[in-house]
């Protein structure tokens, strides 16, 4: 009696369910009786069937035709035959038509070998390898059983300063020697998945919080590729990884509004800048236009002064001119042209013959008449206090 | 029986023969031929292959890469720190024979593996501080792990290619604390980023400030150079012109005062008779007579 121990089934390969080389053990041995009384049934079956004499070897023919017909398969564009025969990989055929040793001497297997597959990790899809129409794929979700009760905890990740994260990420890959990768590996995609994890977990826990979170997630992102694509091609995986992306990486929901308030206060920290900035701007153009006019009004007054003193004195030169001509004649007129003036504004007039001056009515006379009290309330200039 | 029957019933036996002495190793395999009980060779070439009717048996293994995949652990790592360590190894069946006769079975290999794999990270990790195994120190700790189960698996005909940590979490009770501690980072960090935000706004506005000062008070010293100047200038200018005759300013400058100043007030004037303005108010034309 044969044992197969271990025999998964293979993971690609379009006629899996197909296994020739399962010979029936000697148990199963039918007795000659058993063996005449079959051919007799086959006997019956053709002659049913009208068959008889010629018509049988042409039936005959027509079978052994069709069998050794059933050789010939087609490669898709995106595939590659992987002959076996007697279940020995024995060569790789390019898309196109092609023969083979038909049933049971050799199948052939089509994985797809240009599709690019997506594996999302981390996030909800964890535990579901997305094998975008890859029909060929049958193992990977079974096999990931541990952990899966732990999804909540499974895409967290400790970072190199022991803090936490909950990061979400894609592997792209596709096939790279279809040979490896159906006869290397008896699970690939889920091996696929324990090695991506592996390494995004090891490259996360290389960096601070920050950089995870900010701007190194390129960099992670590249070295969790190269490090997977390492630990791939020591298990001679067939797998070429085509992109590592890391979509999201979080801090956990505990600590979010923490990490959004540092965010905050950033926006604060640059708001109060602006708005002291606007005050400068504001302020230190307003000074200096006030300082200009300052400026101008000075030089104003200066040019004023200069010239009402120019004025001055060119009207003083004028008069003196005519002064130095008829010297007495002309102070005379003057002083009696201001005293015309002063006389017609002045109030009142009081002659006094005494001869005294004013000397003598001073102390009996209300020198304000209540029209200009202030003036009088003032302290004649130099009076003690 | 007809000659064409015994010829039939031969050609039946003789497939009967080739069914049961042949047989086929897949890619993916590897074979052990046992005859009678008593194990007589590996067979690791795939394709067809010939035994014994009845007396051999083939017994087929995997020569694939096979999966184990140990449940979580919980660890206790060097610095006493808690850790929840899952891992995977990919392993192969090397020896077909031993593996054979050491575990025979799938399950007790798997089994086994994970309590080698088991008490390997168990010793390993617990040297460790959380530090070096969260930096490029993982590797070579991995790599410890990786010879010490290699080296413990061989004589059950295994051979251990991987042994990778998966995922490496601290446990739910300790994960509240690390919250915390991040919470008060964050927090620390936003409180210095906000104080930063005054500083730099107050900077930024006792500068404004102080500018406007320093550009007010040198427009004020300038300007009242400048009126210094123009006073001066008109003082220098007055002086020239009043120097060449000054008894006759005074009495300019005098009648101006009188006229303007003077009687803008409405002053009452107590005159004499005597004065010179009223020398004619007396004496009337006799000043004019020779």
């Amino acid at each position: 009696m044969d044992v197969r121990m271990e025999a998964v089934q293979p993971d690609a390969g379009a006629d899996a369910d197909a296994r020739p080389g399962a010979a029936p053990g000697p148990g199963a041995a039918p007795a000659p009786g058993a063996v005449a009384r079959a051919l007799q049934a086959l006997d019956n079956i053709l002659r049913s069937l009208g068959l008889e004499g010629k018509g049988r070897i042409v039936f005959g023919a027509f079978v052994l035709a069709a069998w050794i017909l059933s050789g010939i398969y087609r490669v898709e564009p995106d595939e590659q035959g992987i002959v076996l025969r007697f279940g020995k990989w024995v060569d790789t055929e390019e898309p196109g038509l092609h023969y083979h040793f038909p049933y049971p001497v050799s199948r052939v297997l089509l994985p797809k070998v240009t599709q690019v597959n997506e594996l999302q990790l981390g996030g909800s899809a964890e535990f579901a390898p997305g094998s975008t129409g890859n029909p060929t794929t049958t193992t990977g979700a079974g096999t990931t059983a541990p952990g899966t009760a732990r999804s909540d905890l499974a895409n967290q990740m400790v970072t190199g300063d022991e803090n936490i994260v909950i990061a979400e990420y894609v592997v792209f890959w596709r096939i790279k020697n279809a040979g490896e990768y159906l006869f290397h590996l008896s699970d690939p995609q889920a091996t696929l998945q324990m090695a991506a994890e592996s390494s995004m977990h090891a490259v996360i826990g290389e960096y601070p919080i920050q950089a995870a979170l900010s701007d190194k997630r390129q960099e992670i992102a590249d070295h969790a590729k190269e490090m997977l694509q390492r630990i791939l091609d020591r298990y001679q995986a067939g797998i070429l990884i085509t992109q590592v992306q890391l979509q999201r990486v979080d801090p956990p929901a505990a600590v979010i509004d923490a990490f959004n308030d540092v965010q905050r206060a950033r926006a604060d920290k640059e708001r109060a800048r602006n708005e002291a900035e606007a005050y400068a701007n504001d302020v230190l153009p307003r000074a200096r236009g006030e300082a200009d006019r300052m400026n101008e009004e000075a030089s104003a007054y200066k040019e004023q002064v200069v010239n009402v003193a120019r004025g001055e004195i060119q009207s003083f030169l004028s008069v003196y001119e005519t002064y130095r001509q008829a010297k007495d004649v002309t102070s005379w007129r003057m002083y009696l042209d201001s005293m015309d003036q002063l006389l017609r504004k002045s109030g009142k007039v009081i002659i006094d013959s005494s001869g005294k001056g004013g000397a003598g009515l001073v102390p009996y006379m209300p020198i304000a008449e209540g029209r200009d009290k202030g003036a009088a309330a003032a302290p004649a200039p130099g009076a003690p206090r | 029986m007809t000659p064409q029957r015994l010829a039939l019933g031969a050609a039946l036996a003789l497939a009967l023969l080739a069914v049961l002495s042949l047989y086929t190793v897949d890619q993916s395999e590897q074979a052990l031929v046992v005859r009678l009980g008593a194990p007589v060779g590996v067979v690791r070439d795939p394709g067809l292959h010939v035994k014994l009717p009845l007396v051999d048996t083939v017994i087929f293994y995997d020569s694939r890469l096979l999966p184990l995949e140990p449940p979580l652990e919980q660890i206790i790592l060097g610095d006493q720190k808690r850790l929840e360590v899952q891992v995977y190894a990919r392993y192969q069946i090397s020896d077909p024979l031993l593996y054979y006769q050491s575990v025979r079975t799938l399950e007790q290999a798997r089994s086994q593996l994970t309590q080698i794999v088991s008490s390997a990270l168990r010793r390993e990790l617990g040297q460790v501080m959380l530090s070096a195994l969260l930096s490029e120190e993982r590797r070579p700790i991995t790599d410890v792990i990786l010879n010490e189960t290699i080296a413990k698996a061989q004589p059950l005909g295994i051979t251990v290619r991987d042994v990778r940590i998966r995922r490496a979490d601290l446990p739910p009770e300790t994960s509240q604390a690390i919250y915390d501690r991040m919470k008060s980072e964050r927090q620390r960090q936003a409180k210095e980023l906000r104080a930063q935000g005054f500083e730099l706004a107050q900077q930024i506005q006792a500068r404004a400030d102080r500018d406007r000062t320093v550009i007010l008070s040198e427009a004020q010293r300038q300007s009242l150079t400048t009126r210094g100047q123009g006073d001066a200038e008109a003082n220098r200018i007055y002086a020239q012109a009043f120097g060449r005759d000054p008894r006759f300013f005074e009495f300019y400058r005098a009648m101006q005062t009188y006229r303007q100043a003077l009687a803008e007030s409405s002053p009452t004037l107590v005159l004499s008779p005597n004065s010179e303005l009223l020398k004619y108010f007396g004496n009337g034309t006799r000043d004019l007579r020779p």
